[in-house]
């Protein structure tokens, strides 16, 4: 197909001016990735401006949360591989026993409803979940506070199956406080992580129905 | 990328053209030489900065 006029050598750009704009862009692309684009995605900031712009910490932050991914990632391939192992070595013993169900909370003790205080301290960038377990439309009246700086948080719920059930996250939160309906039987709670450059103390207050509140991570 | 293979084809399809339209009126104004020249170099800029990031990363992991 031919469509366009072939353009008149005269306006065609020389070799020299080629070259030249073939620098151009080769090291304002090397200042663009020094300064801006290596400090913001790997923590690398060989000049110092990355820092003086608050693009480092980004970095950083993606860096140290890809390890935590990886951490998480291997230690779900280890959980997954030992009761397999199990039945395996269960079935090299010859016996044919099925594992024993773990005996179900009893309904009773939830519909009591209790009340726990957890408390825990974070350094600056570390992160810590604290959940529950409830039976779909439980209510826990929660209220934490946090002392010496500001978290981030996630509250979510998990289950056999549910990998993720967002109930809202906020950033640089000094504390929040309301009522937590859980939308399935499962695991429902806090992630936080401390954003600010000291340590912080988190103080939680939960009060119904659930069974057994631990820190998860 | 998008949800569907088809309707990002189609979506494809749309931009290219719009695309196609807009580059025509574009060739024909008198300072089109001129502004290809700058667009070519900012295109080349953008493909060093992929190269770079991509290169740091791989030996970053």
């Amino acid at each position: 197909m031919f469509n366009a006029q072939r353009p008149n050598l005269d306006d065609l750009p020389t070799n020299r001016q080629l070259i030249r704009a073939t620098l151009v862009a080769a090291i304002s692309a090397s200042a663009l990735l020094v300064a801006v684009i290596l400090p913001s995605e790997y923590g690398v900031d060989p000049t110092g401006a990355g820092r003086a712009l608050g693009l480092t910490q980004m970095g950083e932050i993606k860096v140290q949360l890809a390890e935590e991914t990886a951490q998480n990632a291997a230690a779900d391939a280890v959980a997954a591989q030992a009761p397999a192992l199990a039945k395996v070595e269960q079935a090299a013993g010859g016996s044919v026993q099925p594992v024993a169900a773990p005996p179900k909370v009893p309904l009773a003790s939830e519909a009591d409803g209790r009340t726990d205080t957890t408390r825990l301290t974070l350094a600056p960038g570390e992160g810590a979940e604290v959940k529950f377990k409830a039976s779909k439309g439980a209510r826990v009246v929660f209220n934490w506070s946090v002392e010496g700086g500001h978290v981030n948080y996630d509250t979510h719920a998990d289950a056999p199956g549910i990998s993720y059930h967002g109930y809202g996250k906020g950033r640089a939160s000094t504390g929040e406080q309301g009522d937590l309906v859980a939308a399935f039987d499962g695991s429902h709670g806090w992630f936080w992580r401390n954003r600010s450059g000291a340590p912080v103390t988190i103080m939680l207050r939960t009060e119904g129905a659930y069974s057994e509140i631990k820190r998860v991570v | 990328m998008d949800h569907s293979e088809g309707g990002s084809s189609i979506g494809q399809l749309l931009a290219l053209g719009a695309i196609l339209i807009l580059m025509g009126y574009w060739r024909r104004t008198s300072s089109f030489m001129r502004h290809a020249f700058a667009a070519n170099t900012i295109l080349m800029a953008a493909g060093f900065v992929l190269v770079g990031y991509q290169l740091v990363g791989f030996a970053v992991a």
